[in-house]
């Protein structure tokens, strides 16, 4: 990075920090620390809500994910709205009425305390791990880039808000959440401005378009089709996002303390309504716009020189290995394709719509996804990680942004983590003191307000901790831990859907189901890990809310109703 | 300190605003289909 990068990168996030501790004031007991005293109206809600949501792998792996595999990924949020209804309708009246602090409250209150310390248990373990992994991606990313010591990279990355997370609570997270996304919106819109103006002359944006069309990268519906026959394993089509996604966006902002601690801070239900709708209405296009950088990246690439492989950093380690010789060959093919390329696209600006030229293109790019694969191979035998997606956009970046506008973006990466890791410290911690530590330690309020804080610094330093002590695995490890909500969210949304829509169902049946549950998700998952089933993670949630639901049901009817009857 | 109005802003029941989410996810599923068509 240049003086200018690290001007702009410390200005925005000391801004961030002050604005962040001028607006902690006014928190000075529970309801004001962690629920902002319910004040906040629907578009500090909806801003908030989508700073927590995105993080900054979001930023980095969409548009990647949109340059290898296409715009389908976009599908996963369909779900969201629908869910979003369901929430409106079922869940935020309930949690309004009864004036809960966390979700899990509510459960004590319709079944037992054991249902709810499971649940809010399941939440801590979910949330805690997926947190501390949250710092970790992007500190691995930034690090491997600049060449950053990856424990102080850690530390910069949840550690700076811990400053007014501490000291603010939700009002602090939610204000910052609000100037942190126009700051993010404005540094994406910016990129992709510089993207297009860094087109050869006479291709525009539409031209981008259709050239990333053609090879494959405009593929936003796609059906899971294949030869008739409906791709269970495969995670992104319009059936996995619509059904699969739907459950997975009502466990997450239903029952996950950080999304429903946003909207507990509305000062009316009105307020929580409108900001979740609002959020179903805006999240999908906003999603699309953030995946179309990713196509606009490889039309870019189409006319300028690829990478081989976009992490720099295995490529050095290749060249000083034993493979070096066959990277050597597999990057002369490169350069000869690349050479190709730009003649056949030379006849773009004459005749867009040729389609003899995009066959032609559509040849070399599938030897230049041979290639890439080669490589991918040899950074695997050379024991890195061959996972280069999460690089892509950043690679960009550096490659080719202005001086400035680089250290805004990664100022952005820096912004996005911190928006969702304070969010999720302040639930996990308003999670520890009402569902643990006020029922199972101490009923007295006096001291909650300074136990609150203790607890958000425990948290946070717990995530950093996690973050720590996976710098030292394999960073596939990514992909798994992404994975984890969906290994709990299915039984935690069962749970409240029985509370909501199984009214005779009680405690011992509900927790019996949940513990069964999850336990069968675990082996699912292990299953499709070793590849004896293929089933998409997206699916997990609904079977396991499913699972719960009806398994409550037979539970509470063969054996607890009977049991009833017998005494 | 909570306000207990659930009045919703601009139309005269929630379920509008429902159906205007369904109706817009509609349209945007119908939109990116075309889209996926005429560029891919």
């Amino acid at each position: 990075m240049r003086p200018f990068d690290w001007i702009v990168l410390a200005g925005t996030l000391i801004l961030i920090i002050l604005y962040g501790v001028y607006k902690s004031r006014g928190s000075k007991d529970l309801e004001g620390y962690f629920l902002s005293n319910r004040s906040m109206p629907w578009y500090i809600i909806l801003l908030s809500i989508m700073g927590t949501q995105a993080s900054a792998v979001t930023f980095l792996a969409a548009p990647g994910q949109a340059y290898t595999d296409g715009m389908r990924f976009v599908q996963y949020y369909f779900g969201l709205p629908l869910a979003a209804i369901v929430i409106c309708i079922s869940f935020a009246p309930v949690f309004s009425r009864l004036k809960v602090y966390t979700a899990y409250e509510y459960l004590e209150n319709r079944f037992d305390a054991k249902t709810r310390t499971f649940t809010s248990l399941l939440f801590l373990l979910q949330r805690g791990l997926s947190t501390g992994i949250s710092i970790f991606a992007p500190s691995l990313i930034l690090s491997v880039l600049f060449g950053w010591n990856i424990y102080l990279t850690n530390l910069l990355m949840g550690g700076l808000l811990i400053i007014y997370t501490v000291t603010g609570g939700a009002k602090s997270v939610a204000y910052t959440q609000q100037l942190q996304f126009f700051i993010i919106m404005l540094a994406l819109f910016l990129a992709g401005y510089y993207m297009v103006s860094q087109l050869p002359e006479g291709i525009g944006f539409t031209d981008a378009l259709t050239v990333g069309g053609k090879l494959g990268r405009f593929n936003v519906i796609t059906t899971g089709f294949e030869d008739g026959s409906f791709d269970w394993g495969d995670r992104y089509n319009i059936f996995s996002g619509i059904i699969g996604g739907f459950f997975l966006a009502l466990s997450y902002f239903g029952t996950d303390q950080s999304q429903v601690g946003r909207y507990l801070t509305a000062k009316n239900l009105k307020e929580s309504r409108t900001g979740l709708l609002m959020n179903g209405i805006v999240k999908v296009p906003m999603q699309f716009l953030i995946l179309l950088l990713g196509v606009l990246v490889f039309a870019f690439y189409q006319f300028h020189k690829a990478p081989a492989f976009f992490n720099q950093y295995e490529i050095t380690r290749l060249e000083k290995s034993q493979h070096k010789d066959k990277l050597n060959a597999f990057q002369q093919q490169l350069s000869a394709i690349d050479e190709k390329k730009l003649s056949v696209l030379g006849d773009y600006t004459k005749d867009g719509n040729n389609d003899g030229m995009f066959a032609q293109l559509s040849k070399l790019q599938d030897s230049v996804n041979v290639i890439r694969t080669g490589i991918r191979q040899l950074v695997k035998e050379n024991g890195g990680s061959d996972n280069d997606t999460n690089y892509i956009f950043l690679r960009f970046v550096i490659d080719y942004l202005p001086e400035g506008l680089v250290g805004l973006i990664i100022a952005v990466i820096f912004l996005a983590s911190w928006g969702s890791i304070a969010a999720a410290v302040n639930s996990l911690a308003s999670s520890t003191v009402i569902d643990i530590h006020k029922k199972y330690f101490t009923r007295a309020t006096r001291g909650d307000y300074s136990y609150s804080k203790i607890y958000t610094i425990v948290w946070s330093l717990f995530c950093i901790g996690v973050a720590m002590f996976v710098s030292n695995w394999s960073s596939s490890l990514i992909e798994v831990v992404n994975i984890l909500g969906s290994l709990f969210y299915g039984t935690i949304l069962g749970v409240f859907l029985v509370a909501f829509y199984g009214k005779k169902v009680k405690g011992n049946a509900v927790f019996t189901a949940a513990v069964i549950t999850e336990i069968v998700i675990i082996a699912l998952f292990i299953l499709n890990e070793y590849d004896t089933i293929s089933l998409g993670f997206l699916w997990l949630n609904m079977i396991g809310a499913l699972m719960v639901y009806l398994l409550a049901i037979i539970l509470q009817i063969t054996v607890y109703n009977r049991r009833s009857s017998l005494r | 300190m909570y306000d207990n109005d659930d009045k919703p802003p601009l139309f005269s029941s929630w379920n509008i605003w429902y159906v205007l989410v369904v109706l817009i996810l509609v349209a945007l599923i119908l939109f990116f289909y075309y889209l996926t068509k005429k560029f891919s």
